[in-house]
């Protein structure tokens, strides 16, 4: 079970920017990838969360095949570089989202991990009063409450001061964690992927025999 | 909404909204003068009046358009460099006469310059034309001068908001540091070459397109030259008042000639108009990073006293012959000893109807029930025109994007005259059951008014982040589940500006509704007015009904000007 991603190739034009990718993830693993900016890891989870037209190849979540399905089926969750807020609600308003009915709202279970975020009382402030870390706080409560078979996470730290990007990559590795999510985080943060990942591969362990790559 | 079904049904429905009368509108009139549009134009001599509204319309076009520039220029340049407070105020102040019904404009001129006015008061009775004015139109030469003066400077009120919403923002938000770099060199020392060399440049397309739009709009205008200066014609006045025995077979030849070769005129002239402003924007293309008006302002610092005293009479100027207008409704003049008295008597006669087919209410009924056609019409229409031109773009199709783009535009290259005879001589013609039909008038008032939606919706969709279209998708939301709980409320701000300004143009609207209302039960306040003013002015109070109807039109057209500026934007200028 878990990830399985085979044969991966993804292509701009002319461009080849993912090359017979490989990637295995048990479930329940965090897997930390690591590579300068510009070589593709954007790509890859685009690609993996649906986002992005592969051009061959192979992406398997808990045993089904999933490539062919449209991004909205494929029950992963993903944190963008910057934290996607939706700006006519308030904080509550944009966790919510993760329902898509009034009636599947479970108010205790927002409250629960809105404490455990840190974020209560702060359910009625508008997103534009947020910091960077509490942006991506709530983005990540809203994740978790789609209940994801896989987490995404592109470099959703990168914008934040070092001593808070450490302190969130910790919070985000432990909720994955307590809750069994697996989950790919890309970064160029070799001290980011230390914390978050169970395991650290390097992009380019990822296609083999494309060394020269980057 | 992808779908091509999905694209092309809204599309094809709007072109056909605006083709089809047009095209069957010249079709009989081709029939029945057996002249194309060109030609038409060079048999335009064969009406007595022709020639002398073509060369009349140009002249006093240019000269509103030259008179609006040299008023609004000065206050767009104090409004935007100096901090004002209630800047907000002053906007809303000077831009009010923009969303203001023709008909009202005309009603708050005569207001201004009629017999026992403030104009009259002070010496300068540009109606009777005695005095000074009297003086300086013998010596010119020129009849009715101050008539053309009192349309002139009408025009130039009416259009002020342009020159100041396309230049003002140009101002306010270019970072202080290009004109502070400019001046550190040897060409930047003397103010008159920073005006030359530097502003100039910066804000020529913006100058130039307050021109032509002005332009545009004293082209075709109708109620305020029927009105300010009825001795004249205007190829819009002269086609209203003609065109309605435009195309019957063997009758009247040179109407048709008329409204044939004048309407392809007009046409030509408008396109090319918005053709040049086009151009213009487009060659400003290169994209400098604004900086928010609040910084660039206080780097320049308050205005003084001689500019606080210029933007106090520009606000003066904009205000008062509303105000004057309403005040009118209530001063009535006694004949015999000609005096005044004040009254609310009008408002009581107009809230009776007893003087016209309609009632103030009955008409504001007729005028909100069209408006709220309009708007469902003009909104949805050009939502989803907008919509498709806009996925186009995004899926790389800038050719088609562009066709569609410029065929949406094209209403705004006709009149509200040319849009309601288009209707009356092409639909009503091929279909007469329609004349019954008290829709009728939400047909023209969409025709018109859906453009504009295109124009305000469309660049709110280019802005829309395409991260919230991905973020819905990953929270497992469907296209319709994306489109209802994300797209339309990161719309909302604009879709609100569109349905008021839809609204209160529809209110307003003059032209087409005077042409194609052929029922008094269907009267809307602007006609009312209009049909107020055209009677014999023997009963003393038939003049302040009619400013008592227009207060009540103005009323209704500030409410909703009121929820539009909450929600419109002011960075960027334009429209």
């Amino acid at each position: 079970m878990g990830l399985v991603i085979d044969q991966l190739n993804v292509r701009f034009d002319e461009h080849h920017v993912i090359h017979d990718l490989q990637l295995e993830l048990a479930s329940e693993e965090i897997v930390a990838i690591l590579g300068p900016s510009g070589c593709g890891k954007t790509t890859l989870l685009r690609t993996i969360a649906g986002l992005q037209t592969q051009e061959t190849g192979i992406i398997q979540l808990n045993g089904v095949r999933i490539e062919q399905q449209s991004c909205e089926l494929r029950g992963i969750g993903m944190l963008f570089q910057r934290p996607v807020l939706f700006p006519f609600k308030d904080v509550l308003g944009n966790i919510l989202f993760a329902y898509k009915r009034k009636r599947d709202w479970n108010m205790d279970e927002v409250n629960a991990i809105m404490n455990e975020m840190g974020l209560e009382g702060k359910e009625h402030q508008t997103i534009e009063t947020l910091s960077g870390g509490e942006a991506q706080r709530v983005v990540l409560i809203r994740a978790l409450l789609t209940n994801p078979n896989l987490m995404l996470l592109d470099e959703p730290l990168s914008a934040l001061d070092v001593d808070l990007r450490r302190k969130i990559a910790h919070e985000i590795r432990s909720i994955l964690k307590s809750r069994g999510i697996p989950a790919i985080h890309v970064t160029h943060d070799p001290a980011e992927a230390e914390i978050i990942g169970d395991r650290v591969v390097h992009w380019n362990e990822l296609q083999p025999g494309d060394d020269d790559e980057e | 909404m992808r779908s091509a079904v999905g694209h092309s049904v809204p599309v094809a429905v709007y072109l056909g909204l605006i083709l089809i009368p047009v095209v069957l509108a010249l079709d009989r009139l081709v029939f029945v003068t057996g002249s194309n549009p060109i030609e038409a134009i060079f048999r335009l001599d064969e009406h007595p009046l022709a020639l002398e509204a073509v060369q009349f319309t140009f002249i006093q076009a240019t000269l509103s358009a030259l008179l609006t520039l040299a008023i609004g220029l000065p206050i767009a340049w104090w409004l935007g460099r100096y901090e004002w407070k209630h800047i907000g105020l002053i906007r809303a102040a000077l831009t009010l006469p923009f969303v203001t019904p023709t008909v009202v404009a005309a009603m708050g001129f005569l207001a201004l310059i009629n017999q026992g006015g403030i104009l009259a008061s002070i010496g300068i009775d540009l109606r009777n034309e005695t005095g000074f004015i009297g003086s300086l139109s013998a010596s010119l030469g020129i009849e009715n001068m101050g008539h053309i003066i009192a349309l002139l400077l009408a025009h130039a009120w009416f259009n002020l908001a342009l020159v100041i919403r396309f230049v003002e923002p140009k101002i306010a938000t270019l970072p202080p540091r290009y004109e502070d770099a400019f001046r550190m060199l040897p060409v930047g020392t003397s103010p008159l070459e920073r005006l030359r060399r530097f502003w100039w440049p910066m804000l020529r397309t913006s100058i130039l397109s307050a021109f032509v739009f002005t332009f545009i709009f004293s082209f075709t205008s109708f109620a305020l030259v029927r009105w300010l200066a009825p001795e004249y014609w205007t190829i819009e006045s002269l086609m209203a008042i003609e065109g309605g025995a435009a195309g019957i077979p063997g009758y009247r030849e040179d109407v048709s000639l008329l409204v044939l070769g004048g309407a392809t005129l007009q046409g030509i002239v408008l396109l090319m108009a918005l053709g040049m402003a086009g151009k213009w924007q487009q060659k400003q293309s290169y994209e400098i990073e604004l900086v928010s008006e609040h910084y660039a302002r206080k780097t320049i610092g308050k205005p003084n006293l001689l500019q606080k005293i210029g933007m106090f009479s520009a606000c003066t100027f904009a205000l008062a012959p509303l105000f004057l207008m309403t005040l009118a409704s209530v001063r009535i003049r006694d004949r015999t000893s000609d005096s005044y008295r004040w009254s609310t008597e009008a408002w009581r006669y107009a809230f009776d109807g007893n003087l016209t087919y309609a009632s103030v209410p009955e008409a504001l009924m007729n005028s909100l029930f069209y408006a709220i056609g309009c708007l469902l019409v003009a909104c949805i229409l050009g939502f989803f025109v907008a919509q498709t031109i806009h996925s186009l773009e995004e899926r790389n199709k800038p050719k088609l994007a562009q066709t569609i783009d410029v065929l949406s535009m094209l209403p705004l290259a006709l009149s509200g005259v040319m849009v309601g005879l288009g209707v009356l001589l092409g639909i009503l013609k091929v279909w007469p059951a329609l004349f019954s039909w008290y829709a009728l008038p939400i047909l023209p008032h969409s025709m018109l008014t859906t453009p504009f939606v295109v124009r305000i919706l469309l660049p709110a969709m280019r802005e829309i982040d395409s991260d919230y279209e991905e973020a819905g998708k990953i929270l497992g939301y469907n296209q319709y589940q994306r489109f209802f709980r994300i797209k339309i409320p990161l719309l909302k701000p604009h879709l609100v500006v569109a349905a008021a300004l839809s609204m209160a143009f529809s209110l307003g609207e003059f032209g087409a509704s005077w042409i194609l209302l052929r029922s008094g039960a269907w009267d809307t306040l602007p006609v009312l007015v209009d049909q107020l003013m055209s009677r014999p002015k023997y009963f003393q109070l038939i003049e302040p009904i009619a400013m008592a109807t227009a207060t009540v039109l103005m009323c209704m057209t500030f409410l909703l000007f009121v929820i539009a500026e909450r929600f419109r934007s002011h960075q960027g200028g334009g429209f």
